[in-house]
């Protein structure tokens, strides 16, 4: 099953659209679906031409494509657990909130907290991230748990805060303070970024650029050869302030004075 | 004039001796009166139990610190979200909800009166703020003087009536209803990382026993004639082996007056703790339900904590040191100059917890060991022990020994050996409910006497409607219904009006501020007295001219003057 929702031309372009009911799951059982435009509720048909082929026995083979400007919508496959969302452009903030299965494709770029508080699932991300891709909401001690998040261009700041299991790939540069109260997971930063892993108590980060900013609470601990290229890496463990026993490995890396 | 008759009413109104006569109850013009003319709105209640307005006596719903609970805990607006509806607002929050979320959720379990617990004296221009956008509900703030500087001068030098006119004066210039002591001389040692264990430790610089503090402002406090009687918050909260200091406590307390209690222990549920540490811990209700039994002047409330995620909050600032230590989370903490402390951690109370499994039961047990409910209210401490929303669960707990039964069987399986909970059968009936929720709280608070906690001629309209008939409950069988049907009334009515109808808010509300003026002879003007004033400008980093909360922000003032006698 394939449902293409092309998005209508809004008179208010600007105000924000929550749709947390666009999860393939939805379409499948032929609910009438509804999202708030600001304050107020639509019919999906209202927002968007809903074009339908044919039918799916499961959530798994439903695949939802947004076209059209949906930069402002929000909470996107929140809650997503099969299936497939592709968008087409830019995406709106809180894209594949607590998702546990299936994949979201964005060819263009997200806007903030992508894949926040993820369990399970992918997100694949050609463009790039904005701030707390991969991260926990305010207050929230755990942030993504598990699945897969990749970024093909950039991230903002704050990428992967409170990660706690998974693994965030990030192919550009990464903002100030990745991976900070990281608890467990992956990270892997293939550009720059500075000041990453503060707090951090367990997991792997890993940054194939620059860091700039280095915390002096890491502890050098060895050096080893990354991968088939055989990148050297020195290895860091901490953060020390937290009695942390997180691995942060890093190409190159500066201190601020 | 508006006129309401409310029909068929099955009345309980302990404070008139009231149990269960199905009645009329007239209304005019926010008061009850003995009838009203044809004219008048007619609401049927059916035969559905009918009370006084709910009275909370302690709660922590306005303030810095509440508000801190907010800023530090994001994840806690994740719960517990309404969105707008008709006259109400949006609101969001569990343990620390907006202040209009406080409102609406008190008012549909037919709360129409609540006295914050805690308010520092210098930041009661917040509370207050807060207050008045908490419509629904008459509000009153207990002011805190537990390491106030001049009166711990006054208590050195054993001047009773000086310290009465530091009361007078700070309360008149906060607009706060009554004084509240928590962990007395702790939060002043506590400027300096100490803490007091007991009543008997001397506070630093000032040197003064916590026992000296409590003795001479319950003599302050009655020589004020003020309507409440002193508000404590017992020395060493949450300690194993506190008991001891409770009962030591309870034992300084001299029964000054004939209408009420001369004091209110409040959440002694914390302070029944017997044991050595955290491994040993055991309940020590049995004992201080005992000493309370015996001591007419004093009142207490339970403190009861109930399992799951909330937010503690308190003027005892090392206190929640201590608990941030045990747990490691997020912890903020707060010196307000020359008065007082405060903290705050969330916390998760677990039924994997033995600790937690105690303490949930010493709530309980302390309810059911006070002889008379007058003298043990229902409170959880809201948000200490337990968000307010869970009173409607604790009300089927006391009700129904099976409740209780069933509740045991699912936590930590040592629990019984620390505990009596399970050997106790007493069962509470309707009208030990709507003493420990209202009738007791009036009379605790001194607030009957303005119309607050009763239905009689000259009481205020305050009125809560549970939709259950009484005389086809069996509460001990059917607690299911009970608990349903405390947390949702039919109609709450707040003076004369319908407030809100089966669950839903119907009217923005205008609450009062109920606020306590003792005047004193001109001699004990503190605004005159130059020792006063000139330690003021000297210690405060605020000027006493600013230091008074303005009208401005008590925009409906229901003052309770009295007259001292000094
Ligand atoms: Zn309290």
């Amino acid at each position: 099953m394939r449902v293409i929702l092309t998005a209508k031309p809004r008179k208010k372009p600007l105000i924000p659209v929550e749709a947390e009911t666009i999860i393939p799951r939805h379409f499948r059982q032929g609910r009438d679906l509804t999202v708030w435009e600001g304050n107020r509720e639509r019919s999906l048909r209202d927002i968007f031409d809903v074009m339908v082929e044919r039918t799916a026995a499961a959530a798994e083979e439903v695949e939802v494509i947004l076209r059209g400007d949906v930069s402002r919508f929000k909470r996107v496959g929140e809650y997503m657990d099969a299936g497939k969302i592709t968008i087409e452009g830019d995406i709106g903030m809180h894209c594949g909130n607590f998702m546990t299965g299936g994949t979201i494709e964005i060819h263009g770029n997200a806007d903030g907290w992508l894949g926040r508080e993820m369990r399970g699932g992918r997100i694949l991300c050609h463009g790039n991230a904005g701030h707390y891709a991969g991260s926990g909401y305010r207050g929230e001690k755990f942030g993504m748990k598990g699945g897969t998040l990749e970024i093909l261009g950039n991230a903002g700041d704050f990428a992967a805060e409170y990660l706690a299991g998974g693994e965030v790939i990030i192919h550009g540069n990464a903002g100030d303070l990745p991976g900070v109260e990281m608890v467990n997971g992956t990270l892997t930063i293939h550009g720059n970024c500075s000041r990453p892993c503060g707090n951090m108590t367990g997991g792997t980060c890993t940054v194939l650029g620059t860091v700039r900013g280095m915390l002096p609470t890491f502890r050098k601990n060895s050096t080893l050869l990354h991968g088939s290229d055989k990148i050297p890496l020195t290895v860091f463990e901490g953060d020390i302030a937290n009695r942390g026993k997180g691995i942060l490995q890093v190409r190159e890396y500066s201190y601020d004075d | 004039m508006t006129e309401l008759l409310l029909r068929n009413a099955c009345v309980i109104d302990p404070l008139n001796r009231v149990n269960g006569d199905v009645m009329d109850i007239a209304i005019r013009d926010g008061w009850i009166v003995e009838s009203v003319g044809n004219g008048a709105e007619v609401i049927d209640a059916r035969g559905f139990l009918t009370l006084p307005g709910g009275i909370d006596s302690h709660t922590h719903i306005c303030g810095t610190k509440v508000n801190f609970g907010r800023y530090m805990m994001p994840e806690d607006m994740r719960a517990g979200r309404t969105i707008r509806k008709g006259v109400m607002h949006a609101t969001s929050g569990y343990s620390v909800p907006t202040t209009y979320g406080n409102s609406y959720r008190y008012s549909a379990m037919g709360y129409t009166s609540i006295l914050e617990g805690a308010m520092a004296p210098l930041e009661a221009r917040h509370t207050h703020e807060e207050f008045s956008a908490t419509p629904l509900q008459d509000t009153m703030a207990n002011t805190l003087f537990d390491g106030n500087w001049p009166v711990m001068e006054a208590v050195k030098e054993k001047d009773v009536k000086r310290a009465a006119a530091i009361v007078a004066w700070t309360l008149a210039a906060v607009k706060g209803f009554a004084v509240k002591l928590t962990n007395p001389g702790g939060t002043e040692a506590w400027g300096w990382g100490k803490n007091v264990t007991c009543i008997r430790d001397p506070v630093p610089h000032f040197e003064v026993t916590p026992a000296e503090i409590i003795e001479t402002l319950i003599r302050a406090n009655e020589l004020l004639r003020l309507p409440h009687s002193v508000h404590l918050h017992c020395n060493n909260l949450g300690a194993p082996g506190n008991y001891q200091c409770t009962i030591g406590t309870f034992d300084l307390v001299p029964d000054l007056n004939k209408e009420r209690q001369s004091l209110y222990a409040t959440h002694v549920q914390f302070h029944a703790y017997g044991g050595t540490s955290w491994k040993d811990i055991n309940s020590k209700a049995e004992p201080v339900a005992y000493s309370v039994n015996r001591k007419p002047q004093i009142v207490i409330d339970m403190g009861q904590m109930m399992f799951g995620k909330t937010t503690t909050m308190t003027a005892d600032g090392p206190m929640e040191w201590n608990l941030y230590r045990l747990h490691h989370n997020k912890w903020s903490n707060h010196d307000v100059e020359l008065e007082t402390t405060s903290g705050i951690i969330p916390v998760y109370y677990s039924k994997k917890s033995l600790v937690n499994c105690v303490m949930w039961a010493i709530g309980l047990e302390l309810a059911l060991l006070v002889k008379d409910p007058w003298q043990c209210l229902l409170a959880t401490d809201n948000p200490n022990g337990a968000p307010f929303v869970r009173y409607p669960e604790i009300i089927g707990l006391l009700m129904s020994k099976r409740y209780r039964d069933e509740e045991f069987r699912t936590i930590h399986p040592d629990t019984g050996k620390r505990v009596i909970l399970d050997t106790l059968d007493r069962e509470l009936g309707w009208h030990d409910i709507a003493v420990m929720t209202r009738a007791g709280q009036a009379k605790a608070l001194g607030i009957a006497k303005i119309g607050k906690g009763h239905l009689g001629v000259g009481a205020e309209a305050d009125i809560a409607v549970y939709p259950i008939r009484i005389r086809d409950t069996d509460p001990s069988r059917d607690y299911a219904a009970v608990v349903s049907a405390f947390q949702r009334t039919a109609w709450t009515i707040k003076r004369g009006r319908v407030v809100c109808r089966d669950g839903d808010v119907v009217v923005e509300g205008t609450n009062r501020t109920i606020w306590a003026n003792s005047r004193v002879p001109e001699a004990f003007d503190m605004g005159r007295d130059p020792e006063f004033v000139k330690k003021f400008d000297r210690y405060y980093t605020v000027r006493m001219a600013n230091y008074p909360v303005q009208d401005a922000y008590i925009p409906r003032s229901g003052c309770i003057e009295s007259e001292a006698v000094l």
